[in-house]
């Protein structure tokens, strides 16, 4: 049960993405980020309000961390762009392989703090898979 | 297309890092004012940005026209959110990581095949090549890290995907 509602979570940001995508051609780059940002803010406080009873509360994090919304706006405007050229499939294959890589070197070097772990060298097969079906994706 | 490619690729980079701010966030304030947190700022942010793309004049008239429907891409990101954030402290990191994937490519092949009309053989072929290496490599890293999964990880398949 938890597991198809999972899928149906990731079924929802590809629903969304198209969507961002195509109002993007009515509200431009930045209207669409405003609308999506707005909408969604409006929901997550309708939700905390009715379901989760909790205080609102943003402040009180060391300012580096405000930063989170720069990268929601970049995300949703790139990913949008992204979308209206190579589609949601092809878009989400490379984004997640992007995931994937920079995970991987993070990982590998320790950045930002985290437990440094070196690159295992049993994930090379599996990063040639991918590169194989983005190279066949390309050319379709 | 190059630079279009390098740009996804980019995005991918860029979600990464944002998931670990997002999760340095709910740290601090809890789960759901920490993600709140990226949709007031970046609400603010874009207000600005648009008001000065558009030099000032907004064209507000852009905002009725678009269909209604169109405007659900948030609601539909919260869902999303909400439900992974329920889900995810009953499943393994690796099954909501694939089963997020496979319910996003999925969902994205019928978007691409009824609204996009950009779907062929050999691109499915290629997706199903991609998840299956991504897939692949999930169990490969699973089966080679320690026993305690870093709690960093669990945020890091859940954060909202904006």
């Amino acid at each position: 049960m938890y597991a198809l509602f999972t899928l149906l979570a990731g079924a929802c940001q590809s629903a969304m993405v198209s969507l961002n995508g195509m109002i993007s051609n009515y509200l431009g780059m930045f209207g669409m980020s405003l609308a999506v940002h707005l909408i969604g803010g409006a929901l997550l406080i309708l939700y905390m309000k009715t379901f989760t009873h909790e205080k609102l509360k943003i402040t009180g994090m060391p300012w580096y961390l405000y930063s989170a919304g720069f990268f929601g706006i970049f995300l949703v405007v790139t990913s949008s762009y992204c979308i209206s050229i190579l589609g949601v499939s092809f878009m989400t294959c490379i984004s997640v392989t992007g995931q994937l890589v920079i995970s991987a070197v993070i990982d590998h070097f320790g950045w930002f703090g985290v437990p440094q772990i070196s690159f295992n060298r049993k994930r090379i097969p599996c990063f040639a898979l991918i590169l194989a079906g983005l190279i066949i994706l390309n050319l379709s | 297309m190059a630079f279009v490619l390098t740009l996804a690729f980019v995005n991918g980079c860029a979600t990464v890092i944002s998931k670990m701010i997002n999760y340095r966030c709910t740290k601090v304030l809890g789960t759901n004012n920490g993600s709140l947190v990226n949709y007031v700022v970046a609400s603010i942010l874009s207000l600005g940005l648009l008001f000065v793309s558009s030099r000032f004049n907004i064209d507000f008239y852009s905002f009725a026209e678009a269909p209604w429907w169109m405007y659900l891409g948030g609601a539909f990101g919260i869902v999303a959110f909400i439900i992974s954030m329920i889900t995810l402290s009953h499943l393994k990191v690796m099954e909501s990581t694939i089963l997020l994937l496979v319910g996003q490519l999925t969902a994205g092949i019928l978007f691409d095949t009824f609204m996009f009309h950009n779907i062929s053989l050999k691109k499915i072929l290629g997706i199903i090549m991609v998840a299956a290496g991504i897939i692949w490599d999930n169990k490969v890293s699973a089966s080679t890290k320690p026993a305690d999964p870093q709690p960093l990880e669990k945020a890091e398949s859940s954060a909202d995907h904006i």
